[in-house]
């Protein structure tokens, strides 16, 4: 699903993001990446959402290389991949509803079946009765739960998810993992950054761990 | 899901409605401030067109009197009515006149009698000093060059004492016509340009507004198109709005005058009405207020769009 061959991510300015990297990711699975602050965790996923692009080797997703995908498939590439980030990167200006509805939005759901698919996918995180409220009112452990909700909601292959539980305590964090793993086991390649050792050492599943840029 | 042609074309239609309807209520969202750009706008657009108006009704008020232009052609005396009437068959062929008619010097000097008052004098004379007139009436759309040409050969003919027509004060209208219209038209085209650079500024301001959501419609995989619409339909409405208040304007104005213009109207004996104008002006103004409006948001959309990519 996801093979890296020998990719390098080099920084204008000579800093390397990832370097050398060679791994392979099965369709289905679900990795956890580790390694401390700068160790090229946020690089790796970037790097398959195309939010940056390899300076050296192939990166394939379904087959297909990726690194040199003209800038007008970009859109069409992220639609196959649910993103969810530490700080959630939800719209506080729109209601829960609109935020989880904006990935249907952009693939032109009529709107019947955006409702269908918002109301199903807030129901999964547990947010059904939320809908109509902003998200800044909601507490961390929800937002980050509309962030999913939003990452899942047109059914995506692949789900990226960067720290998702960074500023959550135990409890909540073990919820939100909780969430990737049932998601999971319906079929969607799960990668998700995290240093919460402690936690990714309870789940038992493969971890990749990275440091200063390389695979240990 | 299984995607027809006819839920595609739905959802297409679903997606702009969404994208013109978010667009309006992002406007309201602030109301002064969009009040006072749209009035900017109005008054850019409503000067060249009320100018452009008043342009139009002094046309058709000189259009109109040149419709019942002619041309007096005194004969010589001595030329008898038949001939006289022959003349004016052979002068009918001509495709600038329309027809002629023959003014007898008996019917002249009938006329002359009943309106002047001086009928006892008149008698006093023994034969009429008055000659036969051929009243020419023309064709409507000669030109003054047409009209020139045609009364110099007329005043060459052989039965031909004299000519009159008042052409001059309307070919000076026309020329000073056609002057005010070429400066109107590139003040129109200075002021076009204005209202474009308003609405590009304003939606330069609305994108820098709008960059968290930008990013995260990027993030999420929303296209160019998906993200460049609803900014077109923002430059769309300041166009459409921006040219209603423009009409508003000028139909103010065309209120404003219609009374001094409607004598004006009578001393040439045309009437012309002033809704028509308004209308005329309405037609005008919404298309050319909606790509203008169309234009600037390409413009800012196109440079500042692509500078934002999420983080």
């Amino acid at each position: 699903m996801i093979h890296f061959e020998n990719v390098s991510k080099r920084f204008p300015g000579g800093h390397y993001g990832v370097s050398n990297i060679t791994l392979n990711i099965e369709s289905g699975a679900l990795a956890f990446i580790t390694g401390h602050s700068g160790a090229g965790k946020s690089t790796l996923l970037r790097l398959i959402a195309l939010l940056e692009r390899p300076t050296r080797g192939q990166l394939l997703i379904d087959g297909r290389n990726i690194g040199r995908l003209p800038e007008k498939e970009i859109p069409a590439h992220r639609r196959k991949i649910g993103l969810i980030f530490q700080d959630h990167r939800l719209l506080n200006d729109r209601s829960v509803f609109d935020n989880v509805a904006l990935p249907l939005h952009v693939r032109g759901f009529p709107v019947r079946e955006v409702g269908k698919r918002v109301r199903a996918s807030l129901d999964k995180v547990g947010l059904l009765k939320k809908e109509k409220v902003l998200p800044i009112t909601l507490s961390g452990g929800e937002q980050q739960r509309v962030g999913i909700a939003r990452a899942i909601v047109s059914r995506p292959p692949i789900l990226l998810a960067d720290e998702p539980t960074g500023n959550l305590d135990s409890e909540l964090s073990r919820e939100i993992m909780d969430l990737f793993l049932a998601f999971n086991q319906l079929g969607i390649t799960t990668l998700i950054a995290s240093h919460d050792l402690d936690l990714i050492k309870k789940l038992d599943r493969p971890v990749i761990n990275l440091q200063q840029g390389e695979l240990t | 899901m299984r995607v027809t042609l006819s839920t595609r074309i739905s959802a297409w239609l679903d997606q702009h409605r969404r994208s013109a309807y978010s667009s309006y209520m992002e406007m309201r969202r602030r109301p002064m401030a969009n009040m006072m750009t749209l009035l900017v706008i109005g008054i850019t657009l409503a000067l060249p067109a009320s100018l452009l108006s008043l342009l139009k009704i002094s046309q058709t008020m000189t259009g109109d009197h040149q419709q019942s232009a002619s041309i007096s052609l005194f004969l010589k005396n001595g030329i008898v009515d038949e001939k006289a009437l022959r003349v004016a068959a052979d002068l009918e062929l001509r495709p600038q006149i329309n027809h002629v008619e023959l003014l007898t010097s008996a019917d002249a000097m009938e006329e002359f009698r009943s309106h002047s008052g001086f009928g006892d004098a008149l008698d006093a004379l023994d034969d009429n000093p008055l000659p036969n007139v051929l009243l020419i009436h023309l064709t409507p759309g000669n030109s003054s060059i047409d009209i020139r040409k045609l009364a110099t050969e007329l005043k060459e003919e052989s039965v031909t004492d004299s000519i009159e027509y008042d052409q001059g004060w309307i070919e000076r209208m026309q020329a000073i016509t056609q002057a005010i219209r070429r400066a109107v038209q590139a003040l129109g085209f200075g002021l076009g340009l204005a209202v474009m650079l308003i609405i590009g500024n304003t939606i330069r301001l609305e994108i820098m507004n709008r960059k968290e959501e930008i990013e995260v419609t990027r993030l999420v995989g929303g296209s160019d198109d998906f993200i460049r619409r609803p900014f077109l339909y923002i430059g769309l409405i300041y166009g459409l709005f921006g040219a209603l208040i423009a009409w508003l304007l000028v139909s103010i104005l065309l209120m404003l005058v219609s009374g001094p213009l409607g004598r004006l109207a009578e001393l040439y004996d045309t009437s012309i009405s002033l809704s028509a104008f308004s209308l005329h002006a309405l037609l005008l103004l919404i298309p050319i207020g909606i790509s203008f409006g169309l234009a600037g948001a390409w413009l800012a959309v196109s440079r500042h769009l692509s500078s934002i990519n999420p983080e």
